[in-house]
């Protein structure tokens, strides 16, 4: 019985989430040390306040850039060769084992951003001002780098050292970056938005063809 | 004498003339024997960008025909290409000291040209991680396609954004604003730097074949087994 795309895509996420969800590492870690970072950065730039309302917005979108890549560097780590051969052998749609896991990612980086925002408010005391742009942005944000985590970790899954995402993810991800603090900035000075709001979308739309297209070609060549 | 010596040949020919044509020309009016460093520094941001072309093509070109040859354009490029880059960014970090007053400046093509340096050296690092070179050249393969999304970027940023960093020199939508000996200079050094790159590309993907080839031979050499020494009894025959 051929079980439906979506629902293998399902399976996958929940798989993923159980997982997570019982270790809790990117709850219990990888949120207190973005948390720790953006600590840290007044301390090294010192505290004067207005400084710190106006680099906060950018404070935090390189937080959640970089330590987002965490996230999905914990993923790859999961899922190693033989649960890879395992899915195989259950005939489990590539493309479905790369939606999945993007959905699961997601789901993970939005916690991490929505956890983190309402911190960098407090600690950086920012305008809040169109606050209510970021529940787009940060959806945005958080599948766009689920895409592009999960298509470069599938790339450099049989590479032995695991610094090598990072390397793919970070400057790959730059427009990501470029787009979500512009849209945070503009929201502060009432400048215009869409652009920025399309390059996201432009941006996860054309990470989300190249991952459907290329998962059979990186999963037969796992080993 | 090989075509590839041909090539070398040609390639220290047309470089020295373009040099000496750079040289030749009268100082800029502005910026004086400063404006020379543009003799060398846009051919190795052009070539930047089509070497990382190239890669695409190898790429894609390789995906479709899974043939190794493609793949082997795709990295000797990409080799090109990050030595490009680098120099790009190094002669214009120079004639930035000397212009600006700062090494480096927070500007959209200056950071996102380094960008893209980064992305091409996760390129190459990506080829020296992983050992098999099926699963190599299709993982590589698919990161040379990904990475190529940056060339526009970097090119039109100077359109997109307010930059410290003048417009394109050469292809930009109102045609070449540059005088006339200048031009015919700068037209010499593209070419000059252009066979450079296409000699350093041959060069790159014949050392990647007899790569490949050592590898092959060193994979296929009988080695010698633990307990090889030990044969098995033979009963019923006379010592």
């Amino acid at each position: 019985m051929k079980v439906p795309f979506w629902r293998q895509a399902a399976a996958i996420a929940g798989k993923d989430l159980r997982t997570e969800f019982r270790s809790g590492e990117v709850v219990m870690i990888t949120v207190p040390f973005g948390a720790a970072a953006l600590m840290l950065v007044p301390l090294a730039v010192g505290t004067d306040a207005r400084l710190l309302a106006d680099i906060g917005p950018g404070m935090y979108w390189s937080v959640v850039l970089l330590f987002g890549v965490l996230v999905t560097v914990r993923q790859s780590a999961v899922d190693g060769p033989a649960q890879a051969d395992l899915l195989g052998l259950l005939g489990i749609d590539p493309a479905a084992r790369f939606v999945g896991r993007v959905m699961a990612t997601g789901v993970l980086l939005l916690i991490f951003e929505s956890i983190l925002a309402p911190v960098a408010l407090a600690l950086y005391d920012t305008d809040p001002s169109g606050w209510w742009w970021l529940l787009a942005v940060i959806p945005l944000v958080a599948l766009g780098l689920a895409l592009l985590g999960t298509l470069a970790a599938g790339i450099a899954s049989s590479v032995a050292s695991a610094t090598l995402i990072p390397l793919i993810v970070v400057p790959l991800s730059v427009p990501m970056l470029l787009a979500a603090t512009q849209v945070t900035e503009g929201l502060q000075i009432d400048a215009t938005i869409v652009g920025w709001l399309l390059l996201l979308v432009v941006m996860d739309l054309l990470l989300a063809v190249a991952g459907v297209l290329s998962a059979r070609t990186l999963q037969e060549t796992t080993r | 004498m090989t075509s590839r010596r041909w090539l070398d040949l040609a390639a220290a020919g047309t470089l020295a003339t373009a040099l000496g044509a750079g040289l030749l020309v009268p100082p800029e009016q502005t910026q004086g024997d400063l404006a020379r460093i543009i003799f060398v520094h846009v051919p190795a941001a052009w070539l930047a960008y089509l070497a990382f072309v190239v890669t695409l093509i190898g790429s894609v070109a390789y995906l479709v025909r899974r043939d190794m040859k493609w793949d082997r354009l795709a990295a000797a490029s990409a080799e090109a290409g990050v030595f490009f880059t680098g120099l790009t960014i190094a002669l214009g970090m120079i004639w930035g000291k000397s212009t600006w007053g700062v090494w480096w400046t927070w500007d959209a093509r200056l950071v996102l040209t380094a960008v893209m340096f980064f992305v091409y050296l996760g390129y190459l690092a990506l080829r020296r991680g992983i050992v098999d070179p099926d699963l190599r050249a299709r993982r590589a393969a698919w990161l040379g396609i990904l990475a190529v999304v940056q060339i526009p970027i970097v090119h039109f940023s100077v359109l997109w954004w307010r930059t410290l960093h003048q417009p394109p020199t050469l292809l930009r939508p109102d045609g070449m604003q540059m005088d006339a000996v200048f031009r015919g200079a700068l037209v010499m050094s593209l070419v000059a730097f252009t066979v450079v790159y296409a000699s350093l590309v041959a060069r790159g993907v014949e050392r990647q074949r007899l790569d490949a080839e050592l590898a092959e031979a060193v994979a296929s050499e009988e080695v010698e087994v633990a307990g090889a020494a030990i044969t098995a009894p033979r009963y019923g025959e006379a010592n």
